[in-house]
């Protein structure tokens, strides 16, 4: 720590801030090569990455803003995140045997102009977040701009993919977007909301890791759309 | 404030019965349930009792007495107050479930071993405790969370007997249409909130009136509509005869005595404090309504032979009665006769506490017979005063109380109603000059029939002979029972010969209503004689009434004792037709009772009448006759099924956006996310 305070370049807010939009970027794109890719072991390799950078964004802002315990969330976002969600999803794979190809419903080059045309929404809707009266401590609406675009694409692949399990995938990108607007927004929510959070993220993946081997006993697929069946 | 913390106890009094519904083992639990059960009903009384003291001691007093809880979230505060209108109606509250906790004593004793009394204990403590904080929440959520809980207790107590069908139909009519009404409330409570910036009560006193036009319209007609359901007005009664003969007999009495008066107390909330003084269509819209719901109301029960739908239908004339009451006092405001306004809003309020006094004591007394004869099916009654005299007496008083006859409750308060409608004769507006003559000889046609209905009513089932071996062996009730119909009882009385004294108590609601004390001109003669306080008006007098009636009965005694004496003294036989002995068969029944009004106002009930004879020689010696007759249920048939039918049309095309696929499903959340966000931007 004391070695890293030493460093003069480390200290200017006006370089912490590119860092962070550096790394909210790349975020961006790993979201829109997840619509792209169409293996879900990359798929899931992606999302580690991604989940990877994301602590990166959370770490940068602890230590531009002093705020120790969002440490506390970035570590705890590498170890859940980044390294068991996607273990346990990989095992999930090859439990249940399927395909590792997925089957998106609308095709991929028009699904990447779609998360293209999210992207202009979110900005639009995070324009109107931007305060640049507000000071140097203001992180610019790029990162919040991502956060939302992040947010939408999760959202739209969950529509997009049949698979119970590309879907697990979609929400849990969704959700790091919401992490990612969480913390550019409030510099870090109470710490108990954020543990809350991860619990969340969890028992979400196992629970719906269940469910989905449970789909496919049932069903014989994890096709979702033969769900249609149970309706009154 | 002392008596809002005696009040608080009494609830807390009665929330202490909760621990009465928990006992696993049937055999081991029945003398502890005994003892809960009495624990149960013991302490809501209690509660009922401080409850009423409180609300009595608050009555008199200037300034309304708050309270509140120090946690709660912004627009959300657990405020209770106490002002005159509560605590008016908290007094009719406690003095009605004191006597129905004395009478579930005993009631609930007959249900030993078969049922758990536990549970209705439970509920209806919790009945208790909600209908009070109905009465006093001074907060919009805070109030419509009170009204869930009553409505949602009242539903469980409804459907106590759950295993018959008809009651399960009831229980959920009555949640379905009290939840449209809740939901038209939450509309009318929001858009008052926005316009206040609050939803305190205290910041909402007139503030209805400052909204423009079409939004106060608006806001009248959700109020009207959604304390309408819980009142019973015509055409939203569907629920209450279906769901007050259903109930045990306690419950119906609380039911039709009190949980109905919320809607009314909603009402006067909304019309003479929220609204300044609505528009002069609105109270006329009021009057209207509750002239169609008094004249339909009693014209339904006339034809009931089941004494507790009977008592339902009489229910809904009686909210009828209370809303002619309330609608020419909006009417004198709006045309700016603020004396009459009083007149017709006192007289509303009192029909509302004699209409709970009353009404429950008739149910109590429908649940004795009940009770006794396991039937609620007039027709197979008859005799029950040789064998039940305390409860055909209590029956009695409440008859007489309900058909507005003097001297007792019911005919100060429609006797008061009279006297506004009549002070309306003169006015000089056009419309007014129309509806209120209208208005009074509709009520005059009410009352008529309520009579007739209750002589059918009083005497098919306590007169002559049993109909049946279950009334031939029916047994007087309880003590505790005849107790608490001894209560209301006297209670019917005391409001009708003590009406002068208790007029003062209306005072402290004028003058938060209206701005001013109205009582004074009410009496007249030493305090013995009620006036209209009209140049115009009538008087009265409740207590000559009864001492003329006293002297009367004993005149006969009197002309027995100058001349009758030496006279000599034949007794025969009934002419029993050249028949061989009279027998029950030769008796009225009530059907042929009410045959007469059936055929005058046929028009209205459609009747369907099917007779088959069973006949060896000639078709003039039947050997067995089969009669069924029914009336045609117009609303369920003309307005409810339609509108049901248009539901379930409505509901099948809407079901194509229900496709049950997961992938549609999120898709209309995104499409309305992103919407939302926009539109977000954009505003």
């Amino acid at each position: 720590m004391h070695l890293l305070q030493n460093i003069d370049f480390l200290q200017a807010p006006e370089f912490g801030e590119k860092m962070i939009t550096l790394m909210a970027a790349f975020v961006l794109v790993l979201q829109i090569a997840m619509v792209g890719q169409r293996s879900l072991i990359m798929n899931i390799r992606v999302f580690g990455t991604q989940s990877f950078l994301l602590a990166g964004i959370a770490a940068a802002i602890a230590w531009y803003n002093h705020a120790p315990h969002i440490y506390i969330a970035a570590v705890m976002t590498v170890l859940i995140k980044a390294i068991l969600v996607p273990i346990l999803l990989e095992r999930l794979v090859d439990r249940v045997d399927i395909r590792h190809e997925i089957e998106p419903i609308v095709n991929t080059p028009l699904s990447i102009v779609i998360s293209g045309g999210l992207t202009l929404v979110a900005y639009t809707v995070a324009e109107s977040f931007y305060h640049p009266e507000a000071g140097p401590a203001s992180l610019g609406h790029n990162t919040l701009a991502v956060a939302i675009s992040v947010f939408l694409i999760g959202f739209f692949m969950m529509i997009n993919r049949r698979k119970a399990l590309s879907q697990v995938l979609a929400l849990l990108t969704l959700e790091n977007g919401i992490f990612l607007a969480a913390i550019c927004l409030t510099y870090g929510m109470p710490l108990i909301v954020e543990l809350g959070i991860f619990f969340d993220v969890l028992v979400a993946v196992l629970v719906l890791g269940i469910l989905v081997y449970q789909i496919r006993e049932t069903f014989d697929s994890m096709d979702v759309s033969k769900l249609r069946r149970l309706r009154g | 404030m002392g008596g809002l913390i005696a009040y608080l106890a009494g609830a807390v009094a009665g929330l202490a019965g909760l621990g009465a519904p928990r006992r696993p083992h049937r055999q081991a639990r029945s003398r502890v349930e005994k003892s809960l059960c009495h624990w149960a009903f013991g302490l809501a009384l209690a509660g009922a009792l401080l409850e009423a003291a409180a609300a009595a001691a608050a009555i008199g007093q200037p300034a309304a007495a708050t309270w509140s809880l120090p946690f709660g979230v912004p627009f959300f505060s657990w405020t209770v107050r106490l002002n005159a209108l509560s605590a008016y109606f908290n007094l009719a509250l406690g003095v009605l479930s004191a006597a129905v906790s004395i009478y579930s004593l005993g009631y609930v004793r007959g249900m030993e071993g078969r049922r758990n009394a536990g549970v209705l204990g439970f509920f209806y403590n919790i009945l208790l405790l909600s209908l009070t904080l109905v009465f006093t929440a001074a907060n919009a959520f805070f109030f419509l969370v009170a009204w869930e809980v009553m409505a949602l207790s009242a539903y469980c107590l409804v459907s106590f007997e759950h295993e018959k069908e008809e009651t399960r139909r009831a229980g959920i009519v009555f949640l379905i249409m009290s939840h449209a009404g809740t939901g038209l409330l939450l509309i009318a409570f929001l858009m008052l909130g926005q316009a206040g910036g609050t939803l305190d009560f205290a910041a909402w006193h007139h503030l209805a009136s400052r909204l423009p036009a079409w939004e106060q319209g608006t806001v009248f007609v959700l109020f009207l509509l959604g304390f309408g359901v819980k009142a019973g007005i015509i055409p939203l009664h569907v629920w209450l005869p279906a769901a007050h003969p259903v109930a045990p007999s306690n419950i119906s009495a609380l039911m039709s005595g009190i949980v109905i008066k919320t809607g009314i107390y909603g009402m006067a909330l909304v019309f003479f404090d929220f609204f300044a003084i609505p528009p002069m269509w609105a109270g006329m819209v009021v009057l209207g309504v509750g002239v169609v719901s008094a004249l339909l109301g009693v014209l339904y029960a006339l034809m009931e032979h089941d004494l507790k739908r009977l008592l339902a239908y009489h229910s809904i004339e009686n909210i009828g009665i209370i809303l002619i009451g309330f609608g020419a006092a909006l009417v004198f405001r709006a045309l700016g006769h603020p004396a009459l306004a009083a007149i017709a809003l006192i007289a509303g309020l009192y029909h509302t506490m004699n209409h709970a006094i009353f009404k429950g004591l008739l149910f109590l007394g429908a649940g004795s017979v009940l009770h006794a004869t396991h039937t609620r099916n007039m027709e197979e009654m008859g005799g029950l005063i040789r064998r039940m005299p305390v409860t055909a007496l209590c029956f009695l008083v409440g008859s007489i109380a309900i058909s507005g006859l003097p001297p007792l409750n019911g005919f100060v308060s429609e006797w008061l109603t009279y006297q506004a409608l009549l002070g309306g004769f003169g006015s000089t507006q056009k419309l007014a000059r129309v509806v209120f003559p209208i208005a009074g000889a509709l009520l005059a046609l009410t009352a008529a029939l309520a009579a007739a209905c209750f002589v059918k009513a009083f005497g098919i089932s306590f007169l002559a002979l049993p109909r049946s071996e279950k009334a031939a062996e029916a047994r007087e009730t309880a003590l505790s029972m005849r107790i608490g119909m001894g209560i209301l009882a006297a209670g019917c009385v005391a409001l009708g010969l003590g009406a002068t004294w208790f007029l003062p108590i209306f005072d402290p609601i004028t003058e938060q209503t209206m701005g001013g004390r109205f009582s004074a001109m009410l009496i007249a003669g030493n305090g013995f004689v009620l006036s209209a306080g009209t140049p115009r008006g009538g008087t009265v007098s409740t207590a000559e009434i009864a001492a003329m009636l006293v002297l009367l009965t004993a005149l006969p005694g009197l002309f027995w004792l100058v001349w009758g004496r030496s006279s000599r003294r034949a007794a025969g036989p009934t002419w029993d037709c050249g028949l061989p002995g009279l027998t029950a068969d030769n008796q009225y029944t009530a059907t042929g009772f009410s045959k007469p009004i059936r055929m005058i106002f046929s028009a209205l009930y459609r009747p369907r009448r099917e007779i088959q004879a069973e006949y060896e020689v000639s078709p003039y010696y039947p050997t067995a006759i089969h009669f069924e007759s029914e009336i045609e249920p117009t609303f369920e048939k003309r307005v409810y099924d339609p509108f049901l039918e248009w539901l379930l049309r409505v509901s099948r095309r809407l079901r194509a956006v229900q496709a049950g696929s997961i992938h549609a499903y999120l898709a209309y959340i995104f499409l309305a996310l992103i919407a939302l966000l926009l539109f977000g931007v954009r505003g």
